[in-house]
């Protein structure tokens, strides 16, 4: 989630509030206060509410939260008289546009960062890392409409931010740190998105670089700008959020011809909403229709009380996270407080109940607790090392292998629980003997899910015996009808290994474990082990 | 005065004598002189004798003090080659010049003059105290320090003991001792024959501790774990379990979790080569996405591709649990929650790991509110043990209201323990599930970690066994 760092001079100067209050309701209103510093506070936002990512926007939504400044934001636009052509061959590589005029910019530094800072947590928010939307803001004066979006040769040369030479746009992707950085967004396409004016001069190489020319620095006063993308509405919500945000700046916005369509229009959107589904989603009892239009104008909302039940809402343009009435109620629920809201028990009469898996799973604890072993809830990420190589087994090809592992430990999903348990033998070798411990938990052979249990005790007398004593006991408790065979596990000693069965089917191995397992896990002393298969020992549903 | 019976013997012994060095009290009780000074201690110990520790030091030559009390120390045999005055070459070419010249200066037996050397007579004639000590060793005598500094020499201490018994000793062996041998184990013939009411019972000391029992132990983590399952069997709540392996459908589009979210990315799930089918009603998930449906609401918008919901992952959380659970049991009342291990691809360190509990509950009922939310987890943290619980808005894509509750623990003031919230329409309305329904997450090894006091996660999953040995035992 991003983190916004607000220039507290800025922000109160915005808000019109001091800095406590501001920090003391952030919170409330659905933000995590990361650091309060002298000359700054850094907010985490939720990735719902890209409009609060800039000092603009969340001075927009405090004032109207403590009641500063409520109700709809009134947005005018005016015509720029500039027009864009998208070019068709973009279709298959990054179709859509859209575009705003900006005038009147009187931007200090706080500013600028506040902009630039808005902009990089939309192209992560709403553009999903420029792929989905990306941003590109110029300086209007040192370019001349109509202008350009089109496909263009890899080879067109243009000077790239913070570079005094031109480049080849395959170049910019090549050696310049942000075309390294966003490359695989465009690589593969034969022609490369650019944004150019009349005379040809580059604005921008979508979703890479802005050309140097159009800088924006405390002198410009006039914005053009681009947004591009590959799905059209997220496209129009970083245009409006952006728009907005220069007008809590002092700034105008004037409207741009992509191919015809005139945009912005920042005009809210309309919905009718139910005071009743209201009240009854949050539990808000008291809710009237003018004091849900109340709340909701805090939130930056405009209303209209239509009756008792019926409140028309009209949504600001930069509020992309409504979807649906529900949003809107839970704005009410913010607004009111959560902490007001009654709170009481669910009235639903129901019968508890264990699942199966997980009774079995406590009377496999108890049983062991009895039998006097220690229980460890290991890990259930494992590595073929661990679990079949150091174990002197073959690798289960059931095994199911995570794509792309964090580390070498932590390679598949457990097919086997005793090779945790070696390992925590291992990591308490230098603890007292005799350790006896034992896991019960699911493991997962191809796509299932089952329950197994594994136990070991070392210490200088384990043996056969005592681990057969062992299971002879746990299976007695359980309930398991089991028969023993010879077994031939390679991870226990030839001739101390006995494979346990029931009903015909093998479900368990126990024995003395082998010295060359002992050995891989730094293991000095006599080892007795086994493990057994759960799946046939759950009571039905 | 309860007395073992080597104590007893001790006193017996020494009741005839003034008093008895260790040596001797040992051939009397035909013991070991470690065992009869150690029974003289205990019986020392109750005021019934005094034992007196005596050091006897003896002095002895080493090898080189016995070759020099035969020929004399170094400076004194150098000493006796010096005629008249001679030039210091002559004087450090015998072999022994190289300890003798630095005595001879030392003990000042020596005048030197620009390079010749003549005898002190005045001093070099008196033989020295070391002189004397060599000829006549004895631990205290005058010179002996200086023979142990110089390594020719060493003193040897050896202790012996002197037991005396005291008035009160005198009495208690005069009125009589019971030196029969004690008895440690009862045998079955005694205790049935009634013989064990005249053996002397050995006594045992209560200051000595025992060796602790471990026994068999419930691990920490999971005493924590099956204290929530009872909380919840007792709040009514039905336990669900499921596959550690989830297809994308259920881990993120059945929860309305578009398919560009950044969660579902590579750095922060665990993803599998495998794929499952989708389930019946799949259509109807991709059209909400895509427009809403006929859920009243928006849909995210663009493309929804059957072929990435197939995928598998390992469950990033339960509530894919969750949703199935429901899918399966569309009708009211349910109340159900499921404690189970998810997977996040995070690198270990103290507070993070790749896998961790989470528990995950579930309240669908006609009527229910965002209130009856609230309501529950005060009751619910409140059990726990967390007193005081506030409620701050929150986001999943999944629920609307969202919350975050958080519960107040000293020194670490406001600990964010869950999200939660009621289930959007979009999520709720593909498995016809007409009520509202009211769904929490909660990360329940950050519950674990604030009641035990743990620094490290780790500690739960790689436990030491010496923590598991020692920790106490739940109250059932």
């Amino acid at each position: 989630m991003p983190i916004v760092k607000l220039n507290n001079e800025y922000l109160t100067r915005l808000t019109r509030v001091d800095i406590q209050t501001i920090r003391d309701n952030l919170p409330m209103m659905g933000s995590e206060v990361e650091r309060e510093e002298e000359e700054q506070t850094d907010v985490q936002y939720f990735p719902n509410r890209p409009d609060l990512y800039s000092a603009e926007g969340t001075a927009r939504a405090l004032r109207g939260y403590l009641g500063v400044e409520t109700g709809l934001p009134k947005y005018s636009v005016k015509p720029s008289g500039i027009t864009f052509t998208v070019d068709e061959n973009l279709k298959d590589i990054r179709p859509y546009l859209g575009s705003a005029v900006i005038r009147n910019v009187h931007m200090d530094n706080a500013m600028i960062e506040s902009i630039m800072g808005l902009q990089e947590s939309l192209h992560w928010a709403v553009g999903r890392g420029r792929k989905k939307v990306a941003i590109g803001i110029h300086d209007l004066d040192k370019i001349e409409g109509p202008f350009y979006y089109k496909a263009a040769e890899k080879s067109l040369e243009f000077v790239p931010l913070d570079y005094d030479v031109p480049m080849s746009m395959e170049q910019i992707l090549d050696e310049h740190p942000k075309g390294k950085a966003y490359a695989k967004i465009v690589r593969d396409f034969p022609l490369y998105p650019l944004i150019s004016d009349a005379k040809g001069n580059v604005c921008s190489f979508p979703p890479i670089i802005n050309g140097e020319l159009t800088r924006v620095t405390e002198d410009t006063h006039n914005i053009l700008l681009d947004v591009t993308g590959i799905e059209p509405r997220a496209v129009m919500v970083a245009v409006n959020i952006l728009c907005t945000a220069f007008v809590e700046m002092g700034a105008d916005v004037e409207t741009v011809e992509v191919d015809g369509v005139v945009m912005p229009s920042l005009a809210p959107t309309e919905r009718v909403v139910s005071v009743d589904a209201c009240r009854k989603l949050t539990g808000i009892f008291e809710l009237t229709a003018p004091m849900m239009a109340e709340l909701l104008e805090k939130m930056r909302f405009g209303c209209e009380v239509i009756d008792e039940d019926a409140v028309r809402v009209f949504v600001p343009c930069y509020r992309s996270d409504i979807m649906h009435d529900c949003d809107i109620y839970e704005d009410v629920a913010i607004a009111y407080g959560y902490d007001k809201i009654p709170a009481t028990l669910p009235p639903s009469f129901t019968v508890g109940k264990p699942h199966p898996v997980q009774k079995l799973y406590s009377t496999v604890r108890n049983v062991m607790v009895g039998l006097q072993f220690i229980e460890n809830t290991p890990f259930t990420l494992t590595s073929e090392t661990v679990s079949y190589a150091m174990m002197n087994r073959e690798e289960n090809k059931k095994a199911l292998h995570v794509l792309h592992p964090i580390s070498e430990d932590q390679t598949i999903i457990r097919t086997d629980i005793l090779p945790m348990l070696m390992e925590s033998l291992s990591i308490n070798r230098s603890r007292e003997l005799p350790q006896k411990i034992f896991a019960c938990g699911d493991v997962v052979e191809d796509m299932e899910t089952y329950p197994k249990m594994a136990a070991a005790s070392i210490h200088a007398g384990a043996d056969f015996s005592e681990v057969y004593a062992v299971v002879d006991s746990f299976c007695q408790m359980i309930s398991i009808p089991y028969e023993v065979k010879e077994g031939d596990d390679p991870a226990f000693i030839p001739g101390r290994c006995g494979a346990v069965f029931c009903c015909g089917k093998q479900i368990g191995v126990f024995g003395e474990i082998s010295p060359v397992v002992l050995t891989a896990f730094g293991l000095e002393q006599p080892t007795c082990a086994f493990e057994l298969d759960l799946r046939g020992f759950v009571d039905a549903e | 005065m309860d007395l073992t019976v080597n104590e007893k013997r001790v006193l017996a012994t020494l009741a005839g004598k003034t008093s008895c060095t260790d040596a001797e009290l040992a051939e009397l009780l035909e013991s070991p002189a470690e065992s009869a000074v150690q029974w003289s201690h205990l019986c020392a110990d109750r005021g019934l004798v005094v034992v007196e520790k005596q050091v006897e030091k003896t002095a002895k030559l080493t090898e080189e003090g016995e070759k020099y009390a035969a020929e004399g120390l170094p400076e004194r045999q150098v000493l006796n080659t010096i005629e008249g005055t001679i030039p210091m070459k002559e004087l450090t070419a015998h072999p022994l010049s190289r300890i003798a010249i630095g005595w001879l200066r030392k003990k000042n037996w020596i005048v030197m003059d620009k390079g010749m050397v003549s005898v002190n007579h005045e001093v070099a004639d008196v033989i020295g105290d070391d002189e004397k000590a060599l000829k006549e060793l004895s631990a205290d005598a005058a010179g002996t320090a200086d023979l142990v500094k110089r390594g020719l020499a060493v003193i040897e201490e050896a202790v012996s003991w002197n037991i005396k018994i005291t008035p009160e000793g005198k009495a208690l062996a005069d009125a009589g001792l019971d030196l029969r041998e004690e008895v440690g184990t009862l045998t079955r013939d005694q205790i049935l024959s009634g013989e064990w009411k005249n053996l002397p019972l050995r006594r045992y000391s209560v200051d000595k501790l025992p060796k602790r029992i471990y026994g068999g132990r419930f691990h920490p983590n999971q005493q924590i774990l099956d204290e929530i399952r009872d909380l919840l069997f007792e709040m009514g709540f039905t336990e669900f379990h499921g596959s550690i392996v989830q297809n994308a459908f259920w881990n993120f589009d059945a929860l309305y979790q578009p398919q560009d979210h950044p969660a579902r990315e590579m750095q922060d799930t665990f993803h599998l080569r495998e794929e499952l089918p989708l389930p019946e009603g799949w259509e109807q998930v991709r059209d909400i996405h895509m427009n809403g449906g006929n859920t009243g609401s928006t849909g995210w918008g663009g493309d929804w591709n059957p072929e990435i919901s197939k995928k598998c992952v390992l469950r990033t959380h339960s509530t894919s649990l969750s949703i199935q659970h429901l899918a399966k049991n569309p009708n009211p009342p349910l109340k159900a929650f499921s404690i189970s291990r998810v997977y996040r691809r995070e690198t270990i360190d103290p507070t993070h790991l790749p896998e961790f509990e989470q528990l995950e509950g579930i309240v669908m009922d006609e009527g229910l509110t965002f209130g009856h939310l609230l309501g529950f987890f005060k009751e619910f943290f409140g059990r726990m043990g967390f007193e005081e619980v506030r409620f701050r808005p929150g986001y999943f894509p999944y629920t609307e209201p969202s919350v975050e509750p958080e519960v107040w623990v000293d020194g670490l003031g406001w600990v964010e323990l869950g999200g939660a919230g009621i289930f959007r329409k979009e999520v709720t309305e593909p498995w016809g599930i007409k009520c509202p329904v009211l769904a929490w997450g909660l990360g329940v090894s950050r519950v674990s970690m604030l009641r035990m006091g743990l620094k490290d996660l780790r500690q739960l999953y790689k436990s030491d066994i010496d923590w598991i040995r020692n920790s106490p035992a739940r109250r059932v």
